[in-house]
């Protein structure tokens, strides 16, 4: 990417995104966002929004939800913990959660490169 | 009220403080199994601190910081729209989990009772004795279709949707019913003598009729409440 295409990127605004645009990739970001570490579930919103600068400020109702589907799937695990007196469920990734991330970022990558050539008009890349 | 009991800090908030308020009203509007709807509350509480502490940093009273909070959460209605899908899924789980847990407690009694004679071995034999076992073998593939699709199995499988969940749940239950009902109508009709194996085996047939009821009933419920 350019030094003008940057320019313009980062000169554009940052539209919110409404959560059924994010249909089918919520998992995979979910993921993504505890795979560093375990994470409670406002902390999970909080990373959305902030890795996002505020795109994806995603309400209440999708996440906490989402969050107990992916555990039902046991791609995640949770611990419940007493900090400070409240009591808090915290979220890791499993196993099978590390290996839906690296799933989900390969399909991905793919995916945003065909939409990305087709939106922008830009030449498909060659392949070596 | 049920839902006092789910939000079980209540207590410790001050009095008309608007996140046990809105606690308070979402535990009344959440319909699903009872430790599931306490967890819940009790995750969006310690999510709600959070956001609390985040505006009274900034600056606000508490009772401001509670208020824009809970207005960060939404109303509710919407939340507990959201958490539907989820607690129903649960519910039909558990319901499943139960039925296949004791139907065996059940059936042993049935199947001490009218046991073949060990001469008449065979499924034929066996078929004739206890001729509710297809619906006992469609009962069990329904509760193993749909623990699978609504489990860790579901990676693979097509996942299975809420309601089709507590369809099957219901489905389930109609058929044990229906098996107990026959049992109890067959084991009448043969004019054998009431023993004591007979007498435990249709109190326990009883009791599953009742439970199957009130799953029946329970799962409707749910269901109507969807958004």
């Amino acid at each position: 990417m350019g030094d003008s295409e940057l320019t313009r990127l980062e000169a554009m605004p940052v539209l919110p995104m409404r959560p059924e645009l994010l249909k089918g990739h919520l998992d995979a970001l979910l993921l993504a966002v505890l795979e560093p570490g375990p994470q409670h579930g406002y902390a999970v919103m909080e990373a959305l929004r902030s890795g996002s600068d505020g795109a994806l400020e995603l309400p209440t109702g999708t996440v906490y939800p989402a969050l107990h589907r992916l555990e039902r799937a046991g791609l995640i695990a949770s611990n419940w913990e007493t900090v400070g007196g409240r009591r808090r469920r915290a979220y890791h990734l499993t196993a099978a959660g590390h290996a839906a991330l690296s799933e989900q970022r390969a399909i991905w990558d793919q995916f945003s490169t065909v939409v990305t050539a087709l939106l922008a008009r830009r030449p498909w890349p060659a392949t070596a | 009220m049920a839902s006092h009991s789910l939000n079980d800090n209540a207590t410790a908030a001050p009095s008309g403080a608007p996140i046990a308020a809105y606690l308070d009203e979402l535990g009344a509007r959440l319909l699903g199994p009872r430790r599931r709807r306490a967890q819940t509350l009790a995750e969006l509480r310690d999510g709600l601190n959070h956001a609390t502490d985040q505006h009274l940093n900034a600056g606000m009273s508490a009772q401001q910081a509670q208020a824009a909070a809970v207005a960060q959460f939404g109303s509710p209605e919407a939340v507990a729209d959201a958490f539907a899908g989820e607690l129903a899924t649960a519910y039909a789980r558990r319901a499943i989990a139960l039925y296949v847990i004791t139907g065996p407690l059940v059936g042993i009694w049935w199947l001490l009772l009218l046991r073949p004679d060990p001469w008449r071995a065979g499924l034929i034999a066996l078929l004739a004795a206890i001729p509710v076992l297809p619906l006992i073998m469609l009962a069990l593939a329904t509760a193993g279709g749909t623990l699978a699709s609504t489990g860790r199995l579901m990676r693979w499988l097509p996942e299975a949707t809420p309601g089709q969940a507590l369809a099957a749940t219901a489905v389930i239950a109609g058929l044990c019913i229906g098996g107990d009902l026959t049992m109890i109508a067959l084991f009448m009709a043969s004019g054998t003598p009431m023993r004591p194996l007979a007498i435990i085996a249709v109190a326990a047939s009883m009791i599953r009729i009742a439970c199957g009821i009130t799953v029946i009933a329970r799962a409707a419920l749910i269901k109507a409440h969807f958004p």
